[in-house]
C-alpha cells in the first residue's frame, strides 16, 4: 500500500514512466463519474473526520446512536448511496453498539474520486489517532462478514472502473489541431509549427499521437489491473492475519481467565480453610479457658466458704484451728491452662505464589506430529523431514533430533544429532546413503520444551549402482547388463534407463525398466542403434542418482571371453577378446577337475547373450596354429576336448607336415572335407531359429560348412588352442551379405 | 536360329521347357532344357549352366535332380544342354559309352571324322549362351556353371580357361586331371560321393586336384559324402547346396527364409 501525496492523475498528460498507484476505494458500490468540485471534497473530508471522532466518542450511548444515524444518512447522501439499501443497513448495523464486545466503529474505506483527486490511503481517521484507537477496528466477526461482502462488490467492479475513464478533453480551440508536438506534448495546428515556439520541436501526425496515447493508456490499464489484483490479494491476506490475531488473542484471554480463576479459587479455598482453622483453634482455646475459669470460680467459691467458716470459727474460739492448716495447704491451681497468645501461624501461600507467578507464563507447547517420509523426497545424502503442530500453542523453535536406526542391540544408544529450526521442515544433510534414520522433534517456547513427537523413520536414497561394463553382452535385439549394487545393504529394486544415442535430447525419450529385483537385466532393443544405459537403485527414500552410463551398439553380437572357464595355460587379454597360449605351462598333474574351468582341453568359452535369433562373430587365426572354434553348451564337460561330445560343435584345424587338415566335429565325428585355401579369419554364424551353425572363410566370402544342431538350450562360443599361439575374437559385426544366404 | 519348343511344364511356379534348334557349331539338331523361374516373367535372371555327365541327355538333370524348387526360390534360370551331338551318323560314335555319343567331353575335337560335329566346347562356350541370351530374359553378365562327372570336366575347362566369364563354379564328382589351371578367384564347391565307383576305381583323382589347387591357391571346398555314389540320387541330395552357392555369387537375392535382419 503506497502513500501518495499530491499526485495528479491525468492519463493523457502523465508520462507513462511515472505511473503511480491509483487510489481505489474498494468499498465502492456504484460507478460514479461525477467530478466533485474542490470545495465539496474539502468539506467532505472534514465531515468524515468529524464523523470518526464522533463515533469513537459517542459509541455506547443512546445519543450516539441517533447521531450516528444522522451521520450515516449524510454519508449515504454524499456518496450517492441512496439507492443502495443493503449497504445502508450494513452501516446502521455496524454502528449499533454491542454489549461487552469492543465498541469500535466500523472501518469505512472512503470512496475515491476518479479524476484529479487524491487522498491518504491510510484510514481517514489518522488525525483522530490522538483519540486512541480512532481508526476503525474490526469489532466482531459479524462486521468482518459485512466487510467481506463489501469487498465483493468491488472485485467485479475494479476492472470496470477504469473503462469509464474519460480522457478529459482539451480546451476547445477555434480550429482543430492536426499535428502533435512531441516536445511540448500538445496538439497544435500544422501551421503553428512554423512559429517560433514550435519551430525546433519534433512533430508527429495527430493520429499517431493518439495511437501512442492509446497504447499508453492500455499499458496503464494493464498495470492498473495488476495492481488491483495485488491489492485484493493483500486485502485477503490482511483478513487472514486479522482473523488469526483475533483468535490468538481470544485464546490468550481465555487462558488468562481460567488461570486467574484458578488463582481466585485457590485463594478462596485457602481463606475458608484458614478461617475454619482459626475458628476451631479459637473454640478450642476458649473452651479450655472457660473450663479453667469455671473451675477457678468453683475454687474461689470453695475458698470463700472456707474463709467464712474460718471467720466463724475464729469468733467461736473453737479448737478446729489446727485442722485449717490442712486446707490451706491445698494449693490452688492458678496456672492458666491455655496460652492466650497465638502461635505463629504463617499461612502457606507458596502455591498461590506459584500460580501467580505462572499466570504470566504461556504453557509449554504440545507435542508436534512428525510426518511420514514423502516418497521420492530423499537423496543419497539427505532427507527432508516435515512435521506439523496440531495445536495453537506458541512455538519459538523446533528441535529435530536424529540418529541412525539401531540394529536391535539395545545396549548402548548411539548419540543423537540435533538441529534447531524455526520452520516445520528441515533438510538434513551429510547422511549415509541407503540408511534408515529415526527422527523425532520437540517444540520449544519460553516455557520449555514440548513432549517429544513419535519417532519416525526416514531413509536416505541409495548410492548409484556401478554397471559392470566389461560383462555387457548384447546382440541385435537385446542386451544383458549386470551391475554391482553400489550399496552395502540391500535396496528395494533397480531401474534401468535407456536413451537412444543418436537422438539424445531431440526426442528426449528415455525408456525405463522398473522393479528389477536382481543386479542384472535382459532388455529388448532395436537393431542397428546405439543406446546409452544407466541404472538406478531404489528404496523407500527414493531413487539414487544415475549410475555412470554404458553404451551399447546393437550391431552384431557382442561378448567377451569368460575368465572363469579359461584353462590355466591360457591368458585372456584385458579387453576379453584375445586368448593366448604361451610355451610355458603348469604341469598337467596339478590341475584339478572342475565344473566351470577347462582342465584337459586348453579352451575357453565366451559369454554369449542368452537370446535366440542369430549371432555372428569372427575369429582371427594363424595358418600354422592348431585350433578349434565353435559353440558348446554351458555345462559341456570341461574334461573333454571340444567336439568330442554331443554338447559341442566345432571346426578344428590341424597343421601337420605342411598340410592343413580341417574337421567339423560333433560327438567325435566329422565329415570328410578338404579346404584348399586355409582361412585366416573364420566367420561363425549361430542360427537358433534354423538350428544351424555355419563356418565361413571371411576373406573369400567362402562358405565352409554348416552343422544342423538341435539347440535345446543356449550355447556359448568356445575356442581352444592345441599349440601355442593366439586367437583374436572380433564381434559386434553385422552379418556380411554372403552369410545371409545360409 | 529358330527355336522349336518341344515341351513346357510348370514346375514350382516356373516353367521347365525343352527346345530344339539347328546348331551351327555341331552341324546337327540339338536339344537343350531351360528352366525359367517365376521371376523371369518380369526381370532378367542370372543363368546357371548345367553340364551333364557321360551318357546323359538334356532330360536326366531336369527329371532326376529335383533342383526346381531351389532354382525357383532363388530366381535362377537353369540351362542344361545335351552332352554331345546326336544323329550325326559318324562311324564308331555309338561304340563305347565314354566316347562319342553322349561323351562329348566338352572339347573341340581336332581330328576327322569328329571335328565337324564334335565341337562341344565352342557350343557350350559360345553358341549356346548367345542363343540363350537372345531368346530369354537372362542376364548375360551373370552366368555360372555347374556339372556332373564329365560335365565337371567341361565346367573346369570353361571356367578356368575363361576367368571372369562365370561368376561361380561347382561340381559333382568331377573327373579331374591335373590342370594347368590359372589362378582363379572362383570359390568352387565340389561334392563327391564316397562310394562312387569311379572314385573307388581310381578314375576320379580328387587328391591330386586338391593338391594342385591348394598350391595354386584356388579356393575349393571339397566334400566327400559318406555313402553316396555317382548317380542322380547323389546329385539330388546336394543340388540345393550348389544352387545356393551359385545364387550367392549371382546375387540372387530372393532367399526363402526371412533371416535377414533389417539392419543390413
Amino acid at each position: 500500500v503506497e502513500e501518495e501525496s499530491g499526485q495528479e492523475l491525468g492519463l493523457d498528460r502523465s508520462t507513462p514512466k511515472d505511473f503511480h498507484f491509483y487510489h481505489m476505494d474498494l468499498h465502492d458500490s456504484e460507478d460514479r463519474l461525477q467530478l466533485f468540485p474542490e470545495e465539496n471534497t474539502r468539506m467532505r473530508k472534514e465531515v468524515v473526520q468529524a464523523e470518526m471522532a464522533n463515533e469513537s466518542r459517542g459509541a455506547g450511548d443512546g445519543k450516539a446512536q441517533r447521531d450516528l444515524q444522522e451521520e450515516v444518512d449524510e454519508l449515504v447522501h454524499l456518496y450517492g448511496l441512496e439507492d443502495d439499501h443493503e449497504l445502508r443497513d450494513e452501516f446502521v448495523d455496524e454502528n449499533m453498539p454491542r454489549t461487552g464486545v469492543s465498541e469500535y466503529p466500523p472501518y469505512v474505506m472512503k470512496r475515491r474520486d476518479p479524476a484529479r483527486e487524491q487522498r491518504d490511503w491510510r484510514p481517514s481517521g489518522e488525525t483522530a489517532e490522538a483519540e486512541d484507537l480512532g481508526f476503525g477496528g474490526w469489532g466482531s466477526a459479524g462486521q468482518c462478514q459485512d466487510l467481506r461482502e463489501a469487498y465483493r462488490y468491488t472485485h467485479g467492479r475494479a476492472s470496470e472502473e477504469y473503462e469509464c475513464y474519460v480522457i478529459p478533453e482539451e480546451e476547445d480551440e477555434e480550429e482543430a489541431a492536426d499535428v502533435f508536438c512531441v516536445t511540448c506534448k500538445t496538439p497544435i495546428r500544422a501551421f503553428q509549427k512554423v512559429f517560433d515556439e514550435h519551430k525546433e520541436h519534433e512533430v508527429i501526425p495527430l493520429n499517431e499521437a493518439l495511437e501512442s496515447a492509446k497504447d499508453e493508456i492500455h499499458k496503464n490499464m494493464y498495470k492498473l489491473e495488476k495492481q488491483i489484483i495485488q491489492m485484493e490479494n493483500f486485502a485477503n491476506h490482511l483478513e487472514e492475519v486479522f482473523i488469526t490475531v483475533e483468535e490468538n488473542f481470544g485464546k490468550q484471554e481465555q487462558n488468562f481467565e481460567s488461570h486467574y480463576n484458578e488463582i481466585l479459587e485457590t485463594l478462596a479455598q485457602k481463606y475458608e480453610e484458614k478461617i475454619q482453622a482459626l475458628g476451631e483453634k479459637k473454640k478450642e482455646k476458649l473452651e479450655a479457658l472457660y473450663g479453667q475459669l469455671v473451675s477457678c470460680g468453683e475454687n474461689l467459691d470453695t475458698c470463700k466458704e472456707l474463709m467464712e467458716t474460718i471467720e466463724e470459727m475464729c469468733h467461736e474460739e473453737k479448737v478446729d484451728f489446727i485442722k485449717l492448716g490442712k486446707f490451706l495447704k491445698a494449693k490452688t491451681d492458678v496456672e492458666i491452662s491455655a496460652q492466650p497468645e497465638f502461635e505463629d501461624q504463617t499461612l502457606d501461600f507458596s502455591d498461590v505464589e506459584q500460580l501467580m507467578g505462572s499466570i504470566n507464563t504461556i504453557p509449554a507447547p504440545s507435542a508436534p506430529v512428525i510426518n511420514p517420509q514423502a516418497p521420492n523426497s530423499a537423496t543419497g545424502s539427505s532427507v527432508r523431514v516435515c512435521w506439523s503442530l496440531y495445536s495453537d500453542d506458541t512455538v519459538e523453535s523446533y528441535q529435530l533430533s536424529y540418529r541412525p536406526v539401531q540394529d536391535s542391540s539395545p545396549g548402548k544408544d548411539q548419540a543423537a544429532f540435533t538441529v534447531t529450526v524455526k520452520e516445520t521442515y528441515c533438510s538434513v544433510t551429510n547422511l549415509v546413503p541407503n540408511t534408515q534414520y529415526e527422527f523425532w522433534v520437540t517444540a520449544h517456547n519460553r516455557a520449555g520444551p514440548s513432549p517429544s513427537s513419535e519417532h519416525a523413520v526416514y531413509m536416505t536414497a541409495p548410492s548409484p549402482p556401478i554397471i559392470k561394463t566389461k560383462e555387457i553382452r548384447s546382440c541385435e535385439e537385446a542386451v544383458l547388463i549386470c551391475w554391482e549394487s553400489g550399496n552395502l545393504n540391500p535396496v528395494d529394486s533397480y531401474t534401468v534407463e535407456l536413451t537412444q544415442a543418436e537422438s539424445p535430447e531431440a526426442s528426449g525419450v528415455t525408456e525405463s525398466v522398473v522393479g528389477i529385483p536382481t543386479c542384472e537385466s535382459l532388455v529388448q532393443l532395436q537393431p542397428g542403434r546405439s543406446y546409452i544405459i544407466c541404472v538406478r537403485a531404489l528404496n523407500t527414500g527414493g531413487p539414487s542418482v544415475r549410475s555412470e552410463p554404458a553404451t551399447v551398439h546393437t550391431i552384431g553380437s557382442y561378448f567377451r571371453l569368460n575368465k572363469d572357464t579359461c584353462h590355466p595355460w591360457l591368458i585372456i587379454s584385458e579387453d576379453g577378446l584375445t586368448v593366448v597360449r604361451s610355451e610355458r605351462r603348469i604341469p598337467a598333474r596339478e590341475l584339478s577337475s572342475s565344473d566351470t574351468r577347462f582342465t584337459r582341453c586348453v579352451a575357453v568359452m565366451g559369454n554369449l547373450i542368452p537370446v535366440r535369433g542369430h549371432h555372428y562373430w569372427e575369429v582371427e587365426v594363424d595358418e600354422h596354429l592348431d585350433y578349434t572354434v565353435g559353440v558348446a553348451f554351458e555345462d559341456v564337460t570341461k574334461q573333454e576336448d571340444l567336439g568330442a561330445n554331443c554338447l559341442s560343435w566345432c571346426m578344428r584345424h590341424t597343421f601337420a607336415s605342411s598340410r592343413h587338415r580341417y574337421e567339423f566335429l560333433h560327438n567325435r565325428t566329422t565329415p570328410d572335407i578338404r579346404i584348399t585355401v586355409p582361412p585366416k579369419k573364420i566367420g561363425i554364424l549361430l542360427d537358433y531359429e534354423n538350428s544351424k551353425l555355419s563356418f565361413f572363410n571371411v576373406d573369400l566370402s567362402q562358405h565352409l560348412y554348416t552343422f544342423s544342431c538341435q539347440l535345446h538350450e543356449f550355447v556359448h562360443p568356445c575356442f581352444s588352442l592345441e599349440t601355442p599361439g593366439c586367437l583374436k575374437v572380433h564381434n559386434g559385426i553385422s552379418m556380411p551379405k554372403h552369410v545371409t544366404f545360409y | 536360329m529358330a527355336l522349336t519348343q518341344i515341351s513346357s511344364n510348370k514346375c514350382f511356379g516356373g516353367l521347365q521347357k525343352v527346345f530344339e534348334h539347328d546348331s551351327v557349331e555341331l552341324n546337327c539338331k540339338m536339344k537343350f532344357a531351360a528352366y525359367l523361374p517365376p521371376k523371369a516373367e518380369t526381370e532378367k535372371c542370372p543363368a546357371l549352366y548345367w553340364l551333364s555327365g557321360l551318357t546323359s541327355t538334356e532330360q536326366n538333370f531336369i527329371s532326376k535332380s529335383g533342383y526346381h524348387q531351389a532354382a525357383s526360390e532363388r530366381g535362377l534360370a537353369v540351362i542344361a544342354p545335351d552332352t554331345s551331338p546326336r544323329g550325326c551318323n559318324i562311324k564308331g560314335e555309338d561304340e563305347s559309352w565314354d566316347f562319342g555319343t553322349g561323351a562329348g567331353f566338352y572339347v573341340d575335337t581336332t581330328e576327322d571324322p569328329w571335328k565337324t560335329n564334335y565341337r562341344m566346347y565352342s557350343y557350350v562356350m559360345e553358341e549356346l549362351p548367345q542363343l540363350i541370351n537372345a531368346s530369354f530374359l537372362v542376364d548375360p553378365q551373370r552366368m555360372s556353371i555347374c556339372g556332373h562327372s564329365m560335365g565337371d570336366h567341361g565346367v573346369l575347362i570353361c571356367a578356368l580357361k575363361n576367368p571372369g566369364n562365370y561368376k561361380s563354379v561347382s561340381a559333382f564328382a568331377p573327373i579331374w586331371k591335373a590342370y594347368d589351371a590359372t589362378r582363379s578367384q572362383l570359390d568352387i564347391l565340389i561334392d563327391q560321393g564316397k562310394d562312387d565307383q569311379f572314385l573307388l576305381g581310381g578314375q576320379l583323382l580328387p587328391d591330386n586336384f586338391i593338391a594342385a589347387c591348394t598350391e595354386k591357391k584356388i579356393p575349393i571346398v571339397f566334400r566327400l559324402q559318406e555313402g553316396y555314389e555317382h548317380s542322380y540320387y547323389f546329385i539330388a541330395t546336394f543340388i540345393t547346396d550348389h544352387i545356393r552357392h551359385h545364387a550367392k555369387y549371382l546375387n540372387a537375392w530372393k532367399t526363402p527364409n526371412k533371416r535377414i535382419s533389417s539392419g543390413l
